[in-house]
């Protein structure tokens, strides 16, 4: 990546050297694919994360933006929002709000405070926050005291201010996680627990300055928001490849035997393999789906997966696998194609450093992790990295390998057919196909983030942008879920249409590839249009295909559907149809649900 | 130290390494603010593996004065 070059290869922390790589990049002003926008609001001298704020962007890719509102003006700020930000191009991506609670409430160090009062603050601080803004919101817990005023003595009757400000936080963590799915954490309780009092706090700076933390702090701070943003613009990892031998288990299988493989809780070190596995599970639950690529026999995997006692990775938890002998390159490249996955999703582990260097070279996109020679490192190694953090977690995530094991009984039952119509039949689709619900909105968003292939206009949203479209009455937005026989694949399909008066245009086309190749895709956009047509009262449509690196399966869609091409360029092509021209399609083998 | 002080100095403040004399201060660099000085002072303790007390920090104004308390410290 080009921002990478522009930082230099300074690894470790050093606040002129990052100062220095920040200010090249900025001034080379190379356009990156994605531009982040930051706002952060405070109530104290936070300036200096800045440069470090801005490095994590590059980092990963990002154009950073990054401005402060006034100094301890938090409430002021917010209230100075117009309330049309939405269609602002200054909007910000995220606003943070950092707080410190000495600044918020100047009485919480004298005796007997209780965080009454201040939890009450909080909440209409946050409250003002997620009306005022569309965009994403970080917010921040407190920090505990290093020291306790009663000394060693616990006593009773006395209101202990660690206890109060712990009861705080769980105030704060309660309300992000049930006020708004916008609004995020960033645990400053935990990162001061990782790095302790000598490293987090500047007590000379926050005295004199206003300014608490020292340099490590800042940079953890930094990295966190960083994360919020990286996967706010869509770069989420879906799948983990992993190697067998010494990569999931210590020991070589075919040498060692299953019953020689080590992978024992309680001896070193199987204990790093166990652990691990743990991690992998983690993951599983999140949706993240894995594979296996590996030089093994194929019937040496399977049998310590399905019956070591201490193998905690099932074949049930395998997406796909290439067990074999041939180029790894080449075997990762399948497993894509098969997951109908991008390379750039994909995460590979392996412990032989010549394997890693072979994906490196041949398949750049691909995040390769080597196993570390330090063993003990590497049970908690992917949560450390936060390569699988996604902002939410969806019931389709959740689900996922059960869909792509679905997938293959499908792509089984299929080959017993002779002709595609007839194996349509045999699934039993059933479509629902309604208005977007409020609660569909948080994976709608997603889609648009995530879909690449079969998605004609690849316009990334993100979930706030989704709502304010939901609200606008001038756009529509429908989603499709399917299911047939063989299960429920979810909400896998997404169309946003706007009226421009007696005219409407196509603003996104998008369908997760796990439902392509069933003619979904005439019937949905077929059904969407014919219920604007009635709603709306509009007669003329129009219909962009602006071409990616990933969408050239869709390039003739709306010729397909006797859309009429008014124009074409490199980076465009627009179409037009009325409700008479356009094709109309309707297929006995699909059920449609109507609803909502 | 010297020239370690100054490529701090220049990185902190992007000008030229050159242009740093004995005299260079907040009155002859621009953007020497009071963000700038903590930034310095951060990234001098950091490269020195020192504290300035409050006292110093704000008595550091000048590349002299800088090279004159770390040879006093370090």
């Amino acid at each position: 990546m080009m921002s990478k070059e522009l930082l230099g290869s300074s690894s470790n922390l050093n606040l002129s050297s990052l100062i220095a790589d920040v200010e090249r990049a900025d001034a080379a002003d190379i356009s990156l694919d994605r531009t982040g926008k930051v706002r952060i609001l405070r109530n104290f001298t936070i300036d200096l994360i800045e440069p470090f704020l801005k490095y994590g962007m590059y980092q990963a890719g990002i154009s950073p933006q990054v401005s402060f509102g006034g100094y301890d003006t938090i409430y002021q700020d917010l209230l100075n929002l117009s309330p049309d930000q939405g269609r602002d191009p200054n909007t910000p991506d995220i606003t943070v709000l950092s707080i410190m609670l000495d600044r918020l409430d100047p009485t919480c160090y004298a005796p007997g405070w209780t965080s009454v009062n201040v939890s009450e603050k909080v909440r209409e601080l946050f409250d003002l926050a997620v009306e005022r803004t569309n965009s994403l919101i970080a917010v921040n817990t407190f920090i505990p005291p290093f020291y306790r005023e009663q000394g060693i003595a616990l006593l009773h009757d006395v209101t202990d201010r660690e206890y109060e400000i712990c009861k705080l936080n769980e105030y704060v963590r309660k309300f992000v996680t049930e006020r708004s799915s916008r609004i995020f954490l960033v645990d400053w309780e935990r990162l001061v627990r990782i790095l302790g009092e000598e490293r987090s706090i500047d007590y000379r700076y926050w005295y004199t300055s206003q300014a608490p933390f020292k340099l490590e702090f800042l940079n953890l701070y930094a990295t966190e928001i960083s994360r919020l943003i990286r996967v706010s613009k869509g770069d989420v990892k879906k799948c983990l490849i992993l190697d067998c031998d010494n990569t999931l288990w210590g020991g070589v299988v075919g040498e060692d035997g299953i019953e020689g493989i080590q992978l024992d809780p309680n001896e070193w070190p199987g204990t790093a393999f166990y652990r691990f596995q743990i991690s992998i599970l983690h993951l599983i639950e999140r949706g993240v789906l894995i594979a296996l690529c590996s030089k093994n026999n194929v019937q040496d995997v399977w049998s310590v997966l399905n019956s070591h006692p201490n193998c905690l990775l099932k074949r049930e938890h395998i997406a796909a696998w290439k067990i074999n002998w041939d180029n790894k390159a080449s075997n990762i490249s399948a497993l894509a194609e098969e997951l109908n996955l991008g390379l750039d999703s994909l995460v590979f582990i392996d412990d032989d450093p010549a394997q890693c260097e072979l994906i490196k070279q041949s398949l750049p996109e691909v995040q390769v992790i080597q196993v570390p020679e330090r063993l003990y490192n590497y049970p908690d190694l992917l949560h450390k990295a936060g390569l699988f953090d996604t902002l939410t977690v969806s019931k389709e995530d959740r689900n996922r390998t059960k869909l792509y094991l679905q997938e293959e009984e499908r792509n089984l039952a299929q080959k017993s057919f002779s002709n595609i119509d007839e194996y349509l039949d045999s699934l039993e689709m059933c479509a629902s196909i309604h208005r977007a619900h409020n609660h569909e909105l948080a994976r709608i968003a997603q889609l648009t983030q995530k879909t690449n292939q079969f998605n004609l206009t690849t316009r990334r949203y993100s979930t706030p942008e989704i709502a304010a479209l939901q609200d606008d009455p001038s756009t529509a937005i429908f989603s499709l879920n399917v299911s047939d026989k063989f299960g429920d694949l979810g909400l896998t399909g997404v169309l946003i249409a706007r009226r421009f008066g007696q005219s409407a245009e196509i603003d996104t086309f998008l369908l997760s590839c796990r439902i392509l190749g069933r003619e979904l895709e005439y019937l949905f956009v077929d059904y969407c249009l014919t219920a604007l047509e009635r709603t709306w009262n509009v007669n003329e449509w129009k219909a962009l295909f602006i071409p990616t690196r990933k969408n050239q399966q869709t390039s003739t869609f709306w010729d397909d559907l006797d859309f009429q091409l008014l124009s074409e360029s490199i980076d465009c092509k627009h179409y037009i149809a009325s409700s008479e021209t356009r094709r109309h399609f309707n297929k006995t083998f699909i059920e449609i649900q109507e609803t909502g | 130290m010297e020239t370690q002080v100054k490529q701090i100095m220049s990185n902190t403040f992007s000008i030229n390494i050159e242009k740093i004399s004995d005299d260079s201060s907040p009155d002859s660099i621009a953007n020497w603010d009071s963000l700038k000085h903590m930034q310095l002072i951060l990234s001098l303790e950091e490269e020195f593996g020192i504290e300035f007390s409050d006292n110093e920090v704000v008595e550091l104004v000048s590349f002299q004065k800088i090279i004159d308390a770390l040879k006093r410290i370090a």
